[in-house]
């Protein structure tokens, strides 16, 4: 008979005392010159003309023609500078010379037709404003080409420094090659990993370390301990690994640097112009009026979220005069119900024999988090007397509903940084624009007028034209936009000078040193 | 033998193609549209609805669903299971990255289970009510209770953060490995340890154990000669569906792990609304299940002669 006698639990116990005394395995030690970033999805092979690689990896290895700065700032990439004609019809760029992609191809004005024609004119890209209004490129020197257009294109400059196609790749590149001329190169990439090594011919800053390994790691609870564990440097970035506001101020509480930063993405409660419950204005004005933003931003997002009433924050180019953020009003949200003729109180509310009851699309799969908010706001909006109904349904589901406006109320985003403002306005405010499952926050004919006009309008007038639009979507309680959610990272002790990138598109390193 | 043998194999391949045909059925009855997913992966923002169109027609989308199938189950006698929508490769060459990664997180947590369960099977079946014996129960009570995404927090963060002894995600040498087969080991081993526990007491009041205490063995000597091997049939058909239900522990360890294997693209697939990777690992699911059992039944039919009879009305 096997008996738990004094000599075998002593046997066990030492043993187990000799696995906690066991030397913790160095995973962080010969890495002094490597940065390791978590991302959500592998890279793949950084095709400049699909839509499948992850977008955060782009920026590193591939130049665009212009580069986006802080606050939508223009920064000369691999033109120095460029100058649009009176007319708006076409775009001379002086190329930077000297450059070379990293597999010797030197980059000059035929690298640069070669790049440039293999998205504009093309009807997979006329999504974009340049690419739709395309008509032919001259090489005027051997640094210097002129992009002609039909028609002018005042966000032109803006839509050269989104993350796909815009950037530059070696005309020697066979396919699936990511060759650049950026400050890393693609040493190896595969399912689990991208491994990145310096440009040392890189002609910008080049990094402060030679390596960054970008470790695919889908799940953000294993990305919070490998960071706590010193397997990683960096977590976070909405396109690179998101990291939760409640994770943020847990790994805050133990000892990681959390860097956060205001976002350039609002979060908007959109109402549908084809309900009838919605197309009521004062419906609407009661729901703006009823949610507690801060409240929100505060129980939600831990603090990482700025309350706003505006449609795009101030990180991103005209975004127009601020709106003050309305503190919470049940009592306001209750008159305007009052005054658009419904009679009732905090019980429920009538007009012409019906109940003010409305259905609200929700889809965690979509928009993680979104259930959480919706539940809150519909408390809120329980006081004012306004019953809600939360419809929770997959991506799948959103997708078909969505574009079909079959919902009283659903949560948006607006593309943030580099893509805004034009990009949201262009394609969720305009009835004719076709968004595929994405659908629209809000359509209306004076609306598309105003978009029409504000996109097509350069020079000084722009920032008018583009206020206009504001100004309707404020006064017409078109949409209600809720916060702005900050850019979140967590940083290991061991890197120093972390600062963000210009967009959450890009992965961080720039200014980074490590310890 | 041969006869009953062929009779298994068929059987077993009936019931993968109705397997399949389920799974066909279920995964483009479930909402969304292929055609427009395919249009955002090759235009991004600028799919639209003509675009779409055109490639639910390309596909043949709009085709009868028994039409579908039969050319999808086509295809994929030939090996083609379609290209991800996902990642924009074949699923052949994702499986090929994929499966031995899945495939060695399935035979160390295998391995690992067997070696467990039957210690503490046999351990608890020693002791026979005393207090290993109750703790063993309790162990196993708790390890069939622990979802398996719980333990395997609690083991990183026990054995990654505190102790840094093993990585947190990915592989890098055998250390690498251990979480992970521990996690998924833990299920099946709780399980099958009482299957041992429970058949070996079954086993021990039989009359061959009673001439073994006759002869003067000792307990230990009459559970390991006598009872052990008379719980093999039980033993293995259970450790065979135990083993088949791992690959759903996969689906989640992997993700944990960040072990780049089938389970974890599974996941990405439903994210993504992949529908042609979700019916490709189905499809594989299911072969993998299917044959598991039917190798079980034909190891147990060599192992018992009275399961190689044929049945009489």
């Amino acid at each position: 008979m096997l008996k738990l006698d004094r000599r075998s639990f002593l046997a066990t116990t030492a043993g187990l005392s000799f696995l906690t005394f066991l030397p913790r395995i160095a995973f962080a030690d010969g890495h002094a010159d490597t940065l390791r970033v978590a991302i959500a999805g592998e890279t793949g092979d950084l095709d400049l003309l699909q839509n499948v690689s992850t977008l955060s990896s782009y920026s590193a290895v591939f130049d665009a023609l212009i580069h986006y700065g802080p606050g939508g700032a223009l920064e000369p990439g691999l033109a120095t500078a460029w100058k649009i004609a009176e007319d708006g019809l076409s775009i001379s760029f002086d190329l930077r010379e000297g450059v070379s992609f990293t597999d010797g191809t030197p980059f000059d004005a035929t690298a640069a037709e070669w790049n440039l024609k293999r998205w504009m004119g093309v009807a997979d890209f006329s999504w974009i404003g340049i690419a739709d209004a395309y008509d032919n490129i001259t090489i005027d020197a051997p640094n210097k080409i002129t992009v002609k257009l039909k028609r002018p294109v005042p966000a032109a400059l803006l839509e050269l420094t989104i993350v796909r196609p815009v950037r530059f790749l070696s005309p020697k590149a066979a396919a699936g090659q990511p060759i650049g001329t950026g400050p890393w190169i693609v040493e190896s990439y595969s399912s689990t990993e991208t491994v990145l090594v310096r440009n040392d011919a890189y002609w910008g800053e080049k990094p402060a370390f030679g390596r960054m390994e970008l470790k695919v790691v889908p799940d953000e609870l294993a990305r919070a301990n490998a960071l706590r564990a010193g397997e990683l440097d960096v977590i976070g970035g909405d396109w690179v690994a998101a990291l939760s506001p409640r994770r943020a101020k847990a790994l805050e509480g133990e000892g990681m640097t959390i860097v956060a930063e205001p976002g350039t993405a609002t979060t908007i409660l959109g109402f549908s112009p084809k309900s009838p419950m919605m197309q009521d204005k004062a419906v609407r004005d009661a729901i703006f009026l009823g949610i507690d933003r801060a409240a929100v931003a505060t129980v939600l997002f831990e603090g990482y979220a700025d309350p706003t009433a505006d449609i795009f924050p101030t990180t991103v180019p005209t975004a127009g005069a601020r709106t003050p953020v309305p503190a919470r009003d049940v009592a306001a949200a209750q008159a305007a119900l009052t005054a658009g003729g419904w009679t009732g109180d905090a019980s429920g509310w009538t007009k012409d024999g019906a109940a003010l009851e409305i259905a609200f699309l929700v889809s965690e799969e979509s928009f993680p988090g979104s259930r959480r908010i919706a539940e809150m706001i519909q408390g809120m909006l329980m006081e004012v007397g306004v019953k809600t109904n939360i419809e929770t349904v997959d991506n799948a589901t959103m997708h078909e509903r969505r574009p079909n406006f079959d919902y009283d109320l659903t949560f948006f985003a607006t593309y943030g940084a580099p893509y805004d403002p034009h990009g949201s306005l262009g394609a969720s405010f305009v009835t004719a624009s076709d968004t595929g499952p994405d659908g629209k926050i809000y359509v209306h004919p004076d609306l598309d007028a105003l978009v029409a006009t504000a996109l097509e309008t350069g020079g000084d007038a722009r920032e008018g034209a583009m206020q206009a639009v504001y100004d309707w979507l404020r006064d017409n309680t078109a949409a209600c936009p809720l916060v702005v959610t900050q850019r979140l990272w967590a940083v290991n002790p061991r890197v120093k000078g972390f600062t963000l990138p210009a967009t959450d598109y890009d992965l961080p390193f720039k200014g980074i040193t490590l310890g | 033998m041969q006869r009953m043998f062929m009779r298994r194999v068929g059987l077993a391949l009936l019931l993968m193609l109705a397997a399949t045909a389920l799974t066909f059925w279920l995964v483009t009855a479930a909402p969304g549209n292929v055609a427009a997913l395919i249009a955002e992966r090759a235009a991004g923002a600028g799919a639209d609805g003509e675009m779409i169109a055109k490639i639910a027609d390309d596909l043949g989308l709009n085709d009868p669903l028994p039409v579908r199938y039969a050319r999808w189950l086509g295809d994929a006698l030939t090996g083609d299971f379609g290209v991800s929508l996902r990642t924009g490769k074949p699923m052949a060459e994702e499986f090929a990255e994929r499966i031995p990664m899945t495939l060695a997180l399935l035979a160390g947590g295998g391995v690992l289970a067997l070696v467990l369960s039957l210690a503490m099977g046999i351990a608890g079946a020693a002791s026979n009510g005393g207090i290993v014996d109750r703790v063993l129960h309790g162990l196993a009570l708790v390890g069939a209770s622990t979802p398996n995404f719980f333990f395997a927090a609690m083991l990183v963060i026990v054995f990654s953060v505190w102790l840094g002894m093993v990585p947190t995600f990915g592989v890098a040498g055998l250390t690498s490995w251990l979480l992970p087969w521990i996690t998924i080991a833990l299920f099946p081993a709780s399980v099958l340890a009482r299957v041992v526990r429970v058949n070996m007491q079954d086993t021990m009041s039989r009359p061959f154990a009673t001439t073994g205490f006759a002869k003067g063995l000792t307990r230990s000597a009459v559970l390991l000669r006598e009872a052990l091997p008379n719980i093999a049939i039980p033993y293995m058909t259970t450790f065979g569906a135990q083993f088949t239900l791992m690959i759903i522990g996969a689906i989640v360890v992997e993700r944990v792990f960040g072990l780049n294997g089938v389970g974890a693209f599974f996941i990405e697939a439903i994210r993504f609304r992949d529908f042609i990777g979700m019916q490709a690992i189905l499809t594989l699911f299911v072969v993998f299940f299917v044959s598991i059992n039917l190798l079980v039944d034909l190891l147990a039919m060599l192992a018992d002669p009275r399961l190689r009879r044929p049945r009489k009305a």
